[in-house]
Order: C-alpha cells, then structure tokens, then sequence
C-alpha cells in the first residue's frame, strides 16, 4: 500500500479512537479535551483531502472555540456524567437511524461521475471559465507580480472564488449565523449561575477513571 | 514521493498516537492540557509537512494560523481554570 | 541542487521528527505531571525547530522560508509561555511534584 494510503488508514483510526474514547469517559473534562483534538484530527484528515479552506474553518471553530466554550459550560454544570442504565431501545434506535442514512448516501453519485448533477449542470461550466478568465486590461502591467494577476477576478484558488465572489452572499449569511450562534452561547452562560473557584475542591488530581474499553 | 516526508509524517502521526493515549489515561486535568498542547503542536508540523508532500507550500497559513489558536486556546483554559470563570479579572 | 536538497532533507527533518517521538514517548512513560512537561518541551522545540529548518531549505521560494521561520518563532514565543502558565496553574493549586526522596513510586496513569 503507498504512503498516502497508510497515512489516511492511520488518521481515520485516530479518528475513531478518540471517537470511541469520547463516548466511554465519563470525565467531562477530559472529553472536552479530546472534543478538541478529534477537531484538529478533522483539519488534518480534511487537509490530506485537499480542502484547506474547510480545515481552516475546522482548527478555528472546532479546536479553539468550540473546545473553550464546552470547558465555560462545565462551569455551571456537573464535571462528572453520572452513570446512565443501558437501553436496547436506544441501541435499536440509533442503529435504526444510521442505517437508513447510510442507506441514503448509496444514492449519491461516485466520486469524479461524469453523469453527476455539479458536472453536467451548466453553471459549473459558467463558474470555471469566468474564475480562470485572463483580464483584458494593462497589457503593459508585469504579469505575475500578485499571485492573482491576470484573472478577471483576482483570487488565484477556484474555491475560494466562487465561496468569497460568486456565492459571497452565502458565506455573508454563514458569518453572520456562526456569530449569532457564538453570541448566543455567550450570553447564555452568562446569566447561568457560576461555581465560585474553590481550588482545595475543585482542581485537585481526580482518581483514576476507567480507561476506555476496561 | 520524497521517502523523508513520508517518514517524518509517519513519525508526527505516532506522536500524536502518544499524546492522545496519555489525553485519555493522565490523571489529572493538567494532564489533559498538556497532551493537547502537544498534539496541538504536532498538528503545525504534520500540516507544515503535509504541504510540503503535497506539493502545495499553500498550506502553511494553516499551519501559522493554528499555532496562534493553539497558544490562545490553552491559556483560556488555564484562565478558566484559575478564575472558575471566562471574564477578565484576577481573584 | 535536488541531491543537496534531499541529502538536507534527511540530515533535518528525520532527526526533527524521531525527536517528536522521543518527546511523545516521554510523554508516556515519566511518572507524574511536572516530568511529562520535560518531555513534551522537547517536542516543542528541538522536533519543531529541526522539521521546520529542514522544510526551509526545501522552499521553492523566498516567501516559504518566511512563513517557515515565522512558525517557527510563533511556536518558540508560545510554547514556553503556555508551559510555565501550566507550570503556574497546577502549583498553586497544590498539585505537589514527585521528590526524589519520596517512599512511593508514584506513576499516575501508566499503561496499565
């Protein structure tokens, strides 16, 4: 097997035992903790897919906010999960669920489909000629001073062209939901009613829980 | 590809391998922190690496960019756990 | 120029990351708190500073070596920032070292 394949074997079973570590602790700190590592896994697993702006999105969102306001919540509530009684229902449930959504994705066409509805579309075709059109104006201006000299459009990554120019209205939208989510947490844990700091009790080593899978 | 990339990806991944055992085992909170410092850490390589393997040096914005969250997300959490609290201000 | 770029290539990064290893294992097997941060401060430096000065002589251009060395300074003004913040939080809040004269190994959260 080539390296790239080793590598993608090796990330996607971190990803899965953190996952797997995630769901048996029952510190919540410690799952805080690993939430944000499993987030940089996912910007380093979505970078090795060749998609730097969502893994961007993932470090930023994932490892450092998401991560801090997880740890202000536990704040107000219990660091510990107390134990729940094991449900068949819920295992049916969850199962149940899952399978019809990986039933759902059978119907999604194959990766690079020449028939698939992004390729065929005739806009797909619009986008990618109007982001690589070569500008007709300043035949005397160097070329290749800027990285995004000579396009029509000045970003030199299609992605980033259609995400920040020609769908610029979506992402605006998607700023402004993200913000509003974050503002909304903010103000939430603000008005909750904080434990006073008490370092003798509070953050003194915790016995050693069950590891995962004991 | 270029055999030392390789290895020196396989060898930041067995690091993070390490700091994700002991962030599940340590005992203690600091621990935790600690382990997710390092894989913090480990993460601005593999990416700076990974840019490089790739072929695309493009990346390492990524990579400075991470290295400056992770910096600010361990202090938070130091804070939080100082003040009991994310609001400014010493007790 | 490809050969002394690869013959750099190995001399640098290889050493950079069998050093994040030494560092990750260190990690693991040191008994308590305040020796784990000895190990992962070498990862913070010496494994970080080998990888990224290795990448820099394999830039295609003047711009990535300077990025690569505004990492690398990123990461050698934080990393000993945050490691005496931890150092700091965890002992005022009394969590107490392992002394050399100590009766009981202490070992916290070994592999079992």
């Amino acid at each position: 097997m080539s390296g790239e394949q080793l590598i993608d074997i090796v990330l996607l079973t971190l990803l899965a035992s953190t996952a797997i570590a995630i769901a048996r602790l029952r510190n919540l700190l410690a799952t805080a903790m690993l939430t944000g590592i499993f987030s940089l896994l996912g910007a380093c697993w979505m970078l090795f897919l060749d998609a730097p702006d969502v893994a961007f999105t993932e470090a930023a969102v994932g490892a450092g906010m998401s991560t801090i306001l997880i740890l202000a919540t536990l704040c107000v509530v219990n660091a510990e999960e107390k134990p729940s009684r094991e449900s068949p229902i819920a295992l049916v449930a969850v199962l149940l669920t899952g399978g019809v959504l990986v039933y759902g994705t059978l119907d999604m066409p194959s990766y690079g489909d020449p028939d698939a509805p992004a390729t065929t579309s005739p806009i797909t075709r619009i986008y990618l000629d109007s982001a690589n059109a070569p500008s007709e104006q300043e035949e005397g201006h160097a070329a290749g001073s800027n990285p995004g000299d000579g396009f029509v459009v000045g970003i030199p990554n299609t992605v980033t062209t259609v995400l920040a120019s020609f769908r610029g209205y979506d992402t605006m939208g998607e700023t402004a939901v993200i913000f509003t989510a974050g503002l909304g947490v903010l103000m939430v844990l603000a008005g909750a009613r904080h434990r006073r700091p008490d370092p003798s009790m509070e953050i003194e080593p915790e016995p050693v829980d069950e590891g995962p899978g004991k | 590809m270029k055999g030392y990339l390789a290895i020196a990806l396989l060898g930041i991944l067995v690091t993070m391998t390490l700091a994700l055992v002991r962030a599940t085992l340590g005992p203690s909170v600091y621990d935790r922190i600690l382990a997710v410092n390092t894989f913090g850490t480990a993460t601005v390589l593999f990416i700076a690496v990974l840019g490089f393997f790739t072929g695309r040096p493009d990346f390492l914005d990524l990579a400075l960019l991470y290295a400056l969250l992770n910096f600010i997300g361990t202090i938070a959490i130091l804070k939080y756990f100082k003040c009991g609290s994310l609001a400014a201000g010493e007790d | 120029m490809d050969a002394v770029r690869e013959l750099l290539g190995w001399l640098w990064i290889v050493p950079g990351a069998t050093f994040c290893v030494i560092g990750g294992i260190g990690l693991l097997r040191f008994p308590e708190f305040y020796s784990r941060m000895h190990a992962a401060g070498v990862t913070d430096t010496l494994g970080a500073a080998l990888v990224l000065i290795g990448l820099m002589f394999q830039s295609p251009d003047w711009t990535v070596a300077v990025k690569l060395a505004l990492i690398l300074f990123f990461l050698y003004v934080t990393s000993p920032t945050a490691a005496h913040a931890l150092i700091h939080a965890a002992h005022t809040t009394g969590h107490e070292p392992l002394l050399a004269d100590d009766p009981a190994p202490a070992h916290e959260g070994d592999i079992p």
